[in-house]
């Protein structure tokens, strides 16, 4: 293995950490679903890397579920924010949170 | 044993009046208000004559708990359906059923949603009942919760004056004491060594460290004295008392209060004795801090709700100090107190409360001339306040001198304080006589008719109790004294 | 205790004359109230028959050696054991008959004097009351007994005071005096808790028993008993400082004001004196506070009268300075000084009350100068009878008032108190010019009016019920005049049950002298002031600004204490504690309940609908969680 197992890591850490910060910070549904698939995709690396340290294969076969998922994910989502636009004509969450205090709450 | 039973289960028979009541109640239809009216009146009744006749059938040579009837429930946690009356809990048992019976019989002109009302109070009855024969920790606790969480619903909705304001006092209060009581209960449960929550198999034998039952009649204390209003956590009573209707306000001051000096007897002195010793001189200085307070602050009310409300405050410190003497004496005047002042209490509400429909303010200024307007309604309000006065001859008298002479022996201080605050007492009641019955009659209320039959009956059954236990106050205490000695006698 | 001979009839006797009046009383305001005309019979029927029980009693237990002893429980607790029981001894057999004499005199009385008042029914029951309370508190075997009576008493006085409640000030002095003899109660049931808790028994023939008593108390707690029971007596019998709720209480109607304010339930407190003569004894600082208490009360009221113009307030003012006078002579040592005096002032007090009770029925009015100038002196029996109790209260001889006054001087001079002597003496002279003052206003008025205006008044009430008040009148008269002779009779059956100590009431042959003399001076004053053709009816006090107005105002005491009662206690502790419990209190509860409300939002906030918050705190939370593993790892 060309890559050493611990560059993989901190790739995958920084793209976690990454993914993260964008769905934290970013005041915009769209981009907070990127940010989560961003998240998703660092484990998938951190598992291909651990896959290949140990010539394990159930690693590799986790990314392909993790992929599955995260595209069911996405459309869900992107349909979700869809309708929220539709219905806020905001993507931003904030607006969101203010329209379950207006009375959407139960 | 998961069945035990003593003859006829005659405190189940109580129990289920009240239930069978609440579901005939339920039952009838509400437009049928008279129905439901004389439903409750039969039921109220029975429960009365139920209460009279173990009143009378204890044998009082052979002491102890009489009427036992045990059913194991859950015996995994040692929970009983565990019933059983003493000296202490005959007293409150009729009491109960007197002002049960006399607080349906004053409600008799209600219009409101007549209904609820009825089926709330016979709720709450179940609950008191239960409370007062209950020798089962776990149900003592049950009862406890189900004689409070109708009071929200009988204020809220039926009450006067800041009705939402006090209905919530008052229930956030006694929720906050039950917070303290469970904890305590379990505390004690759990460090008895064996799975039960029997009061009786609790208290053989020395099964608490001091130190575990200091802590636990602490937390007892304070959960149940909240209920019975002791000095610093009072402040729900009055205000309370001023939001309830009639009837409730009579259950409350004249009934509810007591399960809280009750609890603290039945629970905190009868598990804890040495936390009971290691406390009595706190019990002692709040009780009287509240007999000397609660007859200052009435003094200078304008509602007579209010001042009724201060006024219990302050009998109810006669029973705290009572309680805190550790002296036969003192024990068996608290109970009588306990007695007395609930049957005053009753009276008092039920004859402010009569003065309240009919002139529709309960503003001491706005008020006068009441005597010669309705000479019979006004003479059982002045009845009441010279009951609460302490005159000789009617109930309270014989109680505070109880206490009052065990007190005197052990904290002379408090004693004296406590002797020296009837005269104040004096003062306050013959003060808001004053104002209210005596003077000219005022134009606005010329109109007014007396008190109707139907309704001074209730009043005159109260005024008739409490001039017979003034004047043979030994038919009560000789019940009394039987625990009394009983309790002692295990110390 | 062994009772004598005659246990049942006596028994029986006693009980039903005690209970006779309670029954009355129940039936009265049970059923009959509105009924007048059977109350009042059930009523005067009552206290008829216990006259006649107490008039039984008194000549059968004429010779009597030993009190008799009846004694049941009432209750038991624990340690408490409360007697209820029948004490008879001559002292409470002589007590016995005054109340019940006067009783029911002053019953018969009212029939006239209530005639047509709306109360008329209310009034006879509560004066049943009265009568059960008053006779069994005279004899009561315990001293616990005679508490819960000498409360009920108390109780009828509150009731009796504030009859017409529609009056502000009368149903205020109702208040007022039962407030003000609660105060002096408090004492006394501390000092009687003391002492039970001390002595373990509250019997009076215990607590009379100088040997007794002296081996199981301390010299100081004694005294300090004592000096807690003598507070009761001060409240009771009106006396310095608690003496100012008595001329309020003439507020009532006038025959309750001879019955309860003169005669008989005032001087509870002179009797309970008697009844503890024995245990008072043992203490000589109680006997001295005793006696100065008296001088002063006598000295202060003596100075209120001086310059009343109300009829009733006089004598109410009378009443405080001689039931002072009797305390002075117990307090120098003399039970049946004082007893006597206690006797004699009964029946003349009485006297004087229903005949200014006549003058204020005819013509509604209380101030002395208005009756006279109605033509006061026309109500020939009732101003004579008048004559007659002011004379004995002035003690002049041969009226009852001489015989006793005389004793108490000489029991104060014997006993070596001079300067309780001279003020004393100073007394009588007061006390004879300010009856007599009232005498000649009535008698010799000013201006009169003209004389048919007077008789128009009186007519309309049957005539029978004015003969029943002028009856009664002529009987206390009577008895004024008579019962000084019987001073030696009396004595003797006092000794015979009581340990009187003095062999013989000292004599001084020149005292009678002296102190009648006095009198007749102190009249010859009251008679050139405003008595004689010239006279301007101005008493030497009102010349002098200062005591008229000192004297006018009752020395001020009423002022500070309604002073000290808006300062300290409804300005005062009242506020302070309503603030306390509506500010600290309740205010900490409300601030609890905001604060919790408070907390509340500050969490909403937290789990609000913001996603982002909420994930923010869950990868903390993450973090957390790993550094607390990794750490502990």
């Amino acid at each position: 293995m060309i890559v050493p197992l611990n560059h993989i890591l901190l790739l995958s850490g920084l793209l976690f950490s990454l993914g993260m910060f964008c769905t934290l910070a970013r005041r915009n549904l769209i981009m907070m679903l990127l940010g989560i698939e961003i998240m998703l995709n660092a484990a998938a690396v951190a598992f291909v890397g651990a896959s290949l340290h140990w010539q394990q294969m159930e690693g590799q076969a986790i990314v392909i579920f993790i992929l599955a998922v995260a595209a069911t994910e996405v459309s869900i989502g992107l349909a979700a924010i869809l309708v929220v636009y539709r219905r806020t004509d905001s993507v931003d969450p904030a607006m969101e949170a203010a329209l379950w205090e207006k009375g959407g709450r139960p | 044993m998961a069945y035990q039973l003593a003859g006829f289960p005659f405190l189940t028979t109580l129990l289920l009046c009240c239930v069978a009541g609440l579901l005939a109640i339920l039952c009838i239809p509400a437009r049928h208000a008279r129905a439901i009216k004389i439903v409750s009146a039969v039921f109220s009744g029975f429960t009365l004559i139920v209460s009279i006749y173990l009143f009378i059938a204890y044998d009082q040579q052979a002491g102890g708990f009489q009427f036992v009837e045990r059913v194991a429930w859950i015996p995994a946690l040692g929970i009983a359906y565990f019933n059983g009356v003493d000296g202490f809990a005959l007293p409150m048992l009729l009491l109960t059923g007197i002002v049960f019976f006399t607080a349906v019989l004053t409600m008799w002109e209600l219009e409101l949603r007549v209904k609820e009302f009825f089926s709330l109070i016979f709720l709450l009855v179940t609950g008191v009942f239960g409370l007062f024969m209950s020798l089962d920790l776990f149900f003592i606790f049950v009862w406890f919760d189900v004689s409070l969480f109708p009071m929200y619903l009988l204020i809220a909705i039926w009450g006067s004056t800041r009705k939402e304001y006090g209905a919530m006092k008052l229930t956030l209060y006694l929720l906050a004491g039950s917070a303290l009581i469970l904890p305590a209960i379990i505390y004690l449960v759990v460090h008895s060594g064996s799975m039960t929550f029997d009061l009786l198999a609790l208290m053989e034998g020395t099964r608490f460290t001091p130190a575990q039952q200091r802590i636990a009649f602490f937390m007892l204390y304070i959960g149940f004295g909240i209920l019975a209003g002791v000095f610093p956590f009072h402040t729900w009573s009055p205000v309370g008392h001023v939001a309830a209707p009639t009837a409730v306000s009579m259950i409350h001051a004249g009934v509810l209060m007591k399960i809280g000096a009750f609890g603290i007897l039945r629970v905190g002195i009868f598990l804890c004795p040495d936390g009971w010793q290691f406390w009595a001189p706190l019990m002692a200085v709040l009780a009287t801090c509240g007999i000397v307070y609660g007859v200052f602050v009435g003094l200078s009310q304008t509602d007579l709700k209010y001042v009724i409300g201060y006024s219990s405050v302050s009998h109810m410190g006669i029973v705290g100090l009572g309680l805190s003497t550790m002296t036969i004496d003192g024990l068996n005047g608290a109970v009588f107190q306990m007695f007395a002042h609930g049957i005053m209490t009753a009276l008092f509400f039920s004859s402010v409360g009569h003065i309240y429909d009919r002139t529709h303010t309960k503003a001491i200024a706005e008020l006068g001339g009441l005597s010669r307007v309705m000479p019979r309604a006004s003479s059982f309000f002045i009845i009441a306040a010279l009951t609460g006065i302490g005159v000789p001859c009617l109930a309270s008298f014989w109680g505070e001198l109880a206490v009052f002479m065990s007190c005197v022996s052990v904290y002379p201080v408090a004693g004296a304080l406590a002797i020296g605050a009837l005269a104040v007492g004096a003062l306050f009641m013959l003060r808001v006589v004053q104002k209210t019955c005596y003077g000219p009659p005022l134009e606005k209320f010329a109109g007014l008719k007396d008190i109707t039959a139907a309704l001074a009956v209730p009043r005159v059954i109260l005024v008739s109790v409490i001039v017979l236990f003034g004047l043979f106050p030994g038919v009560l205490f000789d019940m009394i004294h039987t625990a009394t000695m009983h309790l002692i006698g295990l110390r | 205790m062994q009772p004598a001979t005659p246990l049942p009839l006596s028994l029986i006797v006693t009980a039903a004359a005690l209970l006779l009046p309670l029954l009355a009383f129940g039936v009265i305001m049970l059923a009959t109230r509105s009924r007048h005309r059977l109350s009042a019979a059930i009523s005067i029927g009552a206290a008829g028959l216990s006259l006649i029980a107490a008039v039984y009693l008194l000549v059968q237990h004429w010779q009597m050696q030993a009190p008799l002893v009846f004694q049941t429980v009432w209750l038991v607790s624990g340690q408490m054991a409360i007697p209820i029981g029948i004490l008879l001894d001559p002292l409470s057999l002589l007590m016995l008959t005054v109340v019940a004499t006067i009783s029911f005199l002053v019953q018969v009385y009212s029939l006239g004097y209530m005639a047509g008042d709306p109360g008329f029914g209310r009034y006879y029951g509560c004066m049943s009351l009265f009568a059960w309370a008053m006779l069994t508190l005279t004899v009561s075997s315990s001293l616990l007994q005679l508490y819960i009576f000498w409360e009920l008493v108390g109780l009828a006085s509150y009731l009796l005071i504030g009859f017409w409640f529609d009056k502000f000030s009368a149903s205020e002095a109702g208040k007022k005096a039962f407030v003000m003899t609660r105060t002096g109660d408090v004492a006394f049931l501390l000092g009687l808790v003391l002492l039970w808790l001390q002595l373990g028994t509250l019997d009076i023939p215990v607590l009379t028993d100088p040997a007794a008593v002296a081996a199981a108390l301390s010299p100081g707690m004694i005294t300090l008993t004592a000096l807690l029971i003598f507070g009761g007596i001060i409240g009771k019998s009106a006396q310095f400082p608690l003496l100012t709720w008595l001329p309020d209480a003439m507020e009532g109607p006038t025959p309750v004001s001879a019955l309860l304010h003169s005669a008989t339930m005032v001087a509870a407190g002179v009797y309970l004196f008697s009844r503890l003569f024995g245990y008072f004894s043992l203490s000589p600082t109680a006997m001295a506070v005793c006696l100065a208490i008296g001088t002063i009360s006598m000295l202060l009221a003596s100075s209120m009268a001086m310059v009343a113009r109300d009829i009733k307030q006089v004598w109410a003012f009378s009443t405080i300075s001689q039931l002072g006078f009797m305390l002075m002579g117990l307090g120098s040592g003399s039970l049946f000084a004082g007893v006597f005096h206690l006797t004699t002032h009964a029946g003349f007090k009485a006297l004087l009350f229903l005949c200014a009770g006549v003058l204020i029925h005819r013509f509604h009015t209380n101030d002395m100068f208005e009756i006279g100038r109605l033509g006061g002196r026309r109500l020939k029996a009732t101003v004579v009878c008048m004559i007659v109790g002011a004379a004995a209260l002035s003690g002049l001889p041969p009226f009852s008032g001489f015989f006793s006054k005389e004793m108490i001087l000489g029991q104060l001079l014997a006993s070596g108190h001079p300067t309780a002597f001279l003020a004393a003496l100073l007394g009588a002279f007061l006390t004879t010019y300010y009856a007599f003052r009232l005498i000649f206003i009535l008698l010799f008025p000013l201006e009169t009016d003209d004389a048919g205006h007077a008789d128009g008044h009186g007519a309309h009430h049957g005539a029978w019920g004015e003969r029943a008040m002028i009856a009664v009148l002529v009987c206390l008269a009577g008895v004024t005049v008579v019962l000084g002779f019987f001073e030696m009779s009396l004595h003797d059956f006092l000794a015979r049950g009581l340990a009187l100590d003095e062999a013989a009431p000292a004599h001084f042959t020149w005292l009678p002298m002296v102190a009648g003399t006095l009198a007749v001076a102190a009249v010859l004053q009251a008679w050139f002031e405003f008595g004689r053709k010239k006279a301007r009816q101005i008493g030497w006090v009102e010349r002098i600004p200062i005591l008229a107005d000192l004297f006018g105002q009752r020395w001020y005491l009423d002022r500070l204490y309604r002073y000290l009662l808006d300062t300290l206690v409804y300005r005062g502790v009242s506020r302070l504690f309503t603030a306390n419990d509506r500010r600290v209190i309740d205010g900490a509860l409300d601030g609890l309940g905001r604060s919790t409300i408070g907390l509340g939002r500050v969490v909403d906030w937290v789990h609000g609908g913001m996603i982002q918050y909420r994930l923010m705190i869950m990868v903390a939370a993450v973090i957390l969680l790993i550094l607390f593993i990794g750490w502990g790892g």
